[in-house]
């Protein structure tokens, strides 16, 4: 049976993983490179490296990483952050990413979408959604939580699946960096209209939160930050334990 | 082509420099005493060396390398056990706001040094939601406050006066801010205030930067109605001209110097006695006193964090920026540079992307609190421009001077 | 001994990097080409791809790669399929439109029945299909229930059951999920993106070239 994904969320700045509060106040917590591979050692299922500082120099600058972690890591690898075209998708794959995620450029002009899932195929592409909470909806964020759209997050979610994206990556700007665990109501929420794969992000803390969204929501995946990068647990434990709570994990 | 010499106002620097290190030009003006501050004053500006940096990196390398915080952190020790109180009475005054800065030096002196503040807050002009929320967090994290709200009426009208005559709607709050710790201080008996960071971590002074302490001169003064000024107004034209009562000024008048003598009264600063990085008061703050950051970044800048609580506040950076060229992106980068949170690159990305945004989400609530129109505010706006920073092409105005 | 090398087949779909890199892992030098000569001449073939049937096949048309396949099989060259790879040995597949493949595995490639999220997505198991069906292949070391990633919504379906290699469940349904006629491997999973096992599948494919 196919298994839950536990995936390590990687924050680039500068050649360093930083962390961050309500992706605010970002500390610089380790190599990217050595991180990638302590995880891949300890069984991640996969990695996601993002450009934390993309969108404000309109370039990604993470392929030179990617090139240097597909040597080493070999399991899948998504890169985000100011992805913006075709061409820094087909550099992105070119330099050994299997995936790109999309956020603030897909809500300035959808259509990438669609062309990215058609020139590359829809297993490429992740749609990352940066939902916070707004009255009994979700609003959808871009550039790295700093602006709001006005537009709605579940209804962007099913226009994005529309649109030919694979996968969405969602994250709570509430719950983000805070360890009080997901926002579980989103996650449903987004799950419930759609039928493309859904990776949760954003608010894990202990196990027990990773094990209670994975029960209350058909999220088929998780990507972890502080909980993996503040040593607060490692992927083998964590895995043992989910197992041992019912969670089917890849051992 | 013939070089006109461009006039400058607020005696700054004619030429425009960045430093070398941070985003900060040497246009920022030193910090001066509110209650003498008069239209024609000429202001001091922070020191650049001859290497182009400014003296506010010049002492974070002195942070990072000549001062001895395990020395510091035992004279903060001292400090606390010669004033700690033993009969249950406060033995320290600290000002603040719920912000990450007094919400970790409250928490740091309450639950690490065992002492008993009594926390006390000058109201911000106009409370913002999350700045209202924060400050209720802040109580509730478990700390005594006292919160000071000034007679509105009175601090509208000096609002107004500050932003016509010195483009400065702001002070009002600053002198309000600076007043209430040595207030308290005076009506308690309590001798011993703790601020957060002394102005040397910003460049000012930085021949003070030995002492833990901060200048009487700053809060405390016979008072004397004709060499005070509020709003740039003294205060004898105040009360004879605009139907202000003396009792009324009491709060922005600053204390008998010799009041606080008798009782002892001492400002320190515990940037003296600890490393003081607001980064890391954020994350001490977020997890020790329920400290959140502002949902949206704020106008004018990236962060989400810094200064969030009154409506008023993005017009003292868009002030800042008309009259010295350097908005809250640039004050918020500076510091975040030198404290090696970002890279001076990414400090000027962020200043060309945010520096110039107008705070629109308040501004009619802004000229609705001062009373004044629109056509007004741009008027005062566009004469408080220095010729030697602004230019005006095209119909619009811009800086002449921009940081790379 | 000098290293096996390997051509990994150049038709412009493909995380060949990452395959370039896992061979290199595993002991083997690798080379991406479609020069018919060079892959005909090199110790194993690997036949990439992600994307679409269609446009993989046209592209394989494109550079004259669909007879270097045939003749790969006919001089029994050692060759492993991955994922669209794979999907291509085939003769028919209905991903938007019924669209030929090269025909050398009887059988099509249909769409997974939607009983669960598409495409399918992570890790899952392999299973045998019967007992010993994986001695002396690939998989011999390889422990039954052992996870692989997979990334797809199409699946083979071969003629003769007996080129089934492993089966894996999803939503309900088992398919095929690696396939062997003679020399040809294909791997609807991604051993190069499946961690330690796929390593060593891969090294398995080269040692026993």
């Amino acid at each position: 049976m196919l298994k839950k994904r536990i995936i390590a969320r990687i924050d680039v700045k500068n050649e360093f993983v930083i962390k961050g509060i309500h992706l605010e106040g970002l500390r610089k917590v380790g190599d990217p490179h050595e991180l990638a591979v302590r995880y891949y050692e300890g069984g991640i299922d996969e990695i996601i490296f993002m450009d934390a500082v993309a969108s404000l120099y309109g370039r990604n600058n993470l392929f030179h990483i990617i090139e240097q972690a597909c040597r080493d890591v070999f399991v899948p690898i998504t890169v985000g952050g100011g992805i913006r075209s075709l061409t820094d998708i087909e550099k992105a794959l070119k330099s050994g990413a299997d995936k790109v995620a999309l956020n603030t450029q897909a809500v300035k002009t959808p259509q990438l979408v669609s062309d990215a899932a058609r020139i590359f195929g829809s297993q490429c592409i992740v749609s990352s959604i940066e939902a916070k909470r707004a009255g009994n909806s979700w609003e959808a964020y871009i550039d790295n939580g700093r602006e709001h759209t006005g537009i709605d997050a579940i209804q962007w979610a099913r226009q994005l699946q529309e649109l030919g994206a694979g996968e969405l990556l969602i994250t709570s700007v509430d719950r983000e960096g805070t360890k009080s665990g997901f926002d579980n109501d989103l996650l449903s929420r987004v799950c419930d209209q759609i039928i493309v794969p859904v990776i949760a992000s954003g608010g894990a803390g202990v196990h027990t939160h990773v094990v209670t969204m994975f029960d209350s929501s058909q999220s088929d995946a998780v990507a972890l930050a502080s909980l993996l990068h503040y040593n607060l647990t490692t992927v083998k434990v964590l895995k043992a334990d989910l197992a041992e709570n019912g969670v089917p994990v890849r051992l | 082509m013939s070089e006109k010499k461009l006039e400058t106002y607020y005696g700054l620097p004619s030429e425009v420099k960045f430093c070398k290190r941070c985003t900060m030009s040497n246009q920022r003006p030193s910090c001066v005493v509110e209650f003498k501050h008069k239209p024609e004053d000429k202001k001091p500006t922070i020191f650049f060396d001859e290497e182009e940096v400014c003296s506010a990196c010049r002492f974070s390398d002195i942070k990072e390398t000549k001062i001895d915080w395990v020395q510091r952190e035992k004279e903060l020790g001292e400090l606390c056990n010669k004033h700690r109180s033993k009969d249950g009475s406060y033995d320290c005054i600290i000002p603040g706001s719920g912000g990450k800065d007094s919400a970790y030096v409250s928490h740091l002196l309450k639950y690490k040094y065992g002492m008993n503040p009594l926390t006390v807050t000058w109201s911000p002009h106009k409370y913002t939601a999350i700045g209202w929320q924060n400050f209720q967090r802040w109580i509730h994290a478990g700390f005594d406050n006292i919160l000071t709200t000034p007679n509105g009426k009175l601090h509208r009208l000096l609002t107004c006066l500050a932003f016509e005559n010195l483009c400065h709607p702001f002070q009002p709050f600053i002198i309000g801010q600076k007043m209430t710790a040595p207030r308290y201080s005076a009506l308690y008996g309590i001798p011993l205030i703790i601020y957060g960071e002394s102005p040397v971590e910003y460049g000012n002074s930085i021949e003070e930067a030995d002492r833990p302490t901060m200048f009487p001169s700053f809060y405390t003064e016979k008072p004397d109605l004709d060499s005070l000024y509020l709003g740039g107004v003294s205060a004898r034209e105040l009360i004879e001209q605009h139907g202000v009562s003396r009792n009324d000024l009491n709060p922005y008048l600053p204390v008998d110097g010799e009041r606080l003598q008798k009782i002892g009264t001492e400002v320190h600063f515990i940037s003296y006695y600890q490393k003081w990085d607001p980064q890391e008061n954020y994350y001490y703050a977020s997890e020790h006193s329920g400290f959140q950051s502002n949902t949206e970044r704020t106008e004018g800048s990236y962060s989400k964090y810094s200064s969030i609580d009154d409506e008023i506040d993005p017009f003292h950076y868009y002030t800042t920026l008309i009259k010295f060229g350097i908005g809250r992106a640039t004050y918020d980068s500076a510091q975040e540079v030198r404290n090696g949170k970002i890279t001076r690159e990414e400090g000027v990305a962020l200043v060309r992307r945010y520096d110039g945004e107008f705070p629109s989400r308040f501004f009619e609530n802004m000229l609705e609190y001062m009373g004044i129109s629109e056509e007004k505010f741009w008027d005062v706006i566009n004469r408080s421009r220095s010729p030697h920073l602004w230019e005006k092409s095209y119909g619009s105005w811009a800086l002449r001077h921009q940081i790379t | 001994m000098t290293m096996p090398s390997i051509a990994i087949i150049d038709y412009g779909l493909g995380n060949v990097r990452s395959i370039a890199n896992a061979l290199e892992t595993v002991g083997a030098r690798s080379l991406l080409t479609r020069d018919q000569s060079v892959i005909l001449a090199a110790d194993g073939v690997v036949l990439p791809g992600v994307g679409a049937f269609r446009q993989g096949m046209e592209n394989l048309r494109r550079y004259d790669l669909c007879d270097t396949l045939h003749r790969l099989k006919a001089v029994g060259k050692s060759l492993i399929g991955i994922c669209l790879g794979m999907q291509m040995l085939l003769e028919t597949s209905e991903e938007y439109g019924v669209h030929e493949g090269l025909g050398i595995i009887a059988g099509e490639v249909v769409r997974m029945p939607v009983t669960a999220k598409l495409p399918h997505v992570g890790w899952n198991e392999i299973a045998e299909p019967a007992s010993g069906v994986w001695r002396d292949t690939i998989f011999y070391n390889v422990k039954e229930a052992s996870s692989l990633y997979f990334v797809h919504t199409f699946a083979a379906v071969p003629t003769d059951a007996a080129q089934i290699l492993t089966i894996t469940e999803y939503g309900g349904h088992v398919f095929a999920s690696s396939l062997q006629s003679g020399n040809f491997y294909g791997c609807q999973f991604h051993p190069e993106k499946s961690g330690e096992i796929g390593l060593k599948m891969l090294k398995n494919f080269v040692e026993m070239l």
